[in-house]
């Protein structure tokens, strides 16, 4: 492990007292070479003080903003104190600290712009729900379909990405509200090279996911299905996929 | 003049004059206020002068006038919506971008 280059670890995090203090812990020990930094989205709870307790830094955004511009907080953030790398981390405990570094080292042994933590590109033992299964496997249906590239987990955010995209991302925008498999066809079309490793992901230990209930999931999935489509009309004529 | 033609031109002036006040008091901007003025005019011409209704739908082969009103309105309301999608989208994107920036700048202070 490489431990020049400046990285740094953005959560983003909202109402996640419960589940953030060992996702903390476990960083501390697993990528002590890395720089944390919590985006707090103006939580209710005592999240920033459980940061605060564990002597990481934390930004507290001024107001709610949702997941997507919470982590562009955390770019911004990494675009003004000059990091060659980010790495994204869910609070929840799903992402696990020990798996950050394989997505750093395929940054760095494939020269990629972005790398995603994949859940199904090798049997991981990720116990995944059904719907959530489905959407994946359509959402990566149409990456292949609008941009020829195999990516098996696009709705993935546990990513690493270089100072490329850390620039570029900091300063467009448009940075979508759901930055999923539509963000990753616009990468691809752009150009940017995209790579995927397997990781070990833990279903979240407690508290409600951004997606629960009925009616954010049918939101979610149709925003999504509609951005793809339109940024793939966005890009026709002016494509640089490589 | 038919009472509805009453009634509409009354409307009609009444809201000119209340955008004239609102320009007057800085609530709206001369800019703004511009598409509504001209959909009042639009609404005042038509109320004092049914008659130019009948002319211009007769002239584009619409056989019911009054339908002829109900789809300029349409189109018209339907643009004015759509100009202030793009324009709170617009602004939406300013805030985000002024809560980031601000977030950010706080944590520097410290």
């Amino acid at each position: 492990m490489e431990k020049r280059n400046k990285i740094l670890v953005i959560i983003p995090a909202y109402n996640e007292a419960k589940n953030i203090g060992p996702v903390l812990e476990s960083l501390k020990k697993e990528v002590f070479y890395a720089d944390v930094i919590v985006i707090d989205d103006h939580s209710t709870d005592s999240t920033k003080e459980v940061v605060e307790k564990n002597n990481i830094k934390c930004i507290t955004n001024v107001f709610n903003m949702r997941y997507a511009w919470t982590v562009q907080t955390g770019i911004k953030y990494a675009e003004y104190h000059n990091y060659d790398y980010a790495i994204f981390m869910d609070a929840d405990g799903q992402h696990l600290a020990s798996e950050a570094a394989k997505l750093y080292d395929t940054m760095i042994n494939t020269n990629s712009d972005i790398v995603i933590g994949s859940r199904y590109l090798k049997d991981t033992g990720y116990k995944c729900p059904l719907f959530r299964k489905i959407g994946t496997k359509f959402f990566a249906g149409l990456v292949r379909l609008f941009t020829g590239k195999k990516i098996a987990d696009p709705l993935s955010g546990f990513q690493c990405i270089n100072k490329k995209v850390i620039d570029f991302w900091s300063k467009c925008g448009n940075y979508p509200e759901y930055p999923d498999a539509n963000l990753i066809i616009e990468m691809l079309l752009r150009g940017y090279k995209i790579t995927e490793t397997p990781v070990k992901m833990k279903n979240r230990e407690s508290g409600a996911s951004m997606h629960s209930g009925i009616w954010k999931p049918i939101k979610y999935m149709t925003t999504q299905f509609y951005t793809c489509i339109v940024t793939f009309v966005k890009y026709i004529g002016k494509r640089r996929i490589k | 003049m038919t009472p509805t033609s009453i009634f509409l031109t009354i409307i009609a002036i009444l809201v000119i004059l209340y955008i004239l006040i609102s320009i007057r008091k800085n609530k709206l901007s001369p800019a703004n206020s511009f598409i509504w003025i001209i959909f009042c005019i639009v609404l005042l011409v038509l109320s004092i002068w049914p008659a130019s209704l009948d002319w211009l739908a007769n002239l584009l082969g619409i056989s019911y006038p009054p339908t002829l009103f109900l789809a300029i309105a349409i189109v018209i309301l339907f643009i004015m919506n759509f100009t202030q999608s793009k324009k709170i989208e617009d602004l939406q994107k300013k805030i985000i971008d002024l809560g980031q920036e601000l977030s950010i700048q706080k944590d520097k202070k410290k």
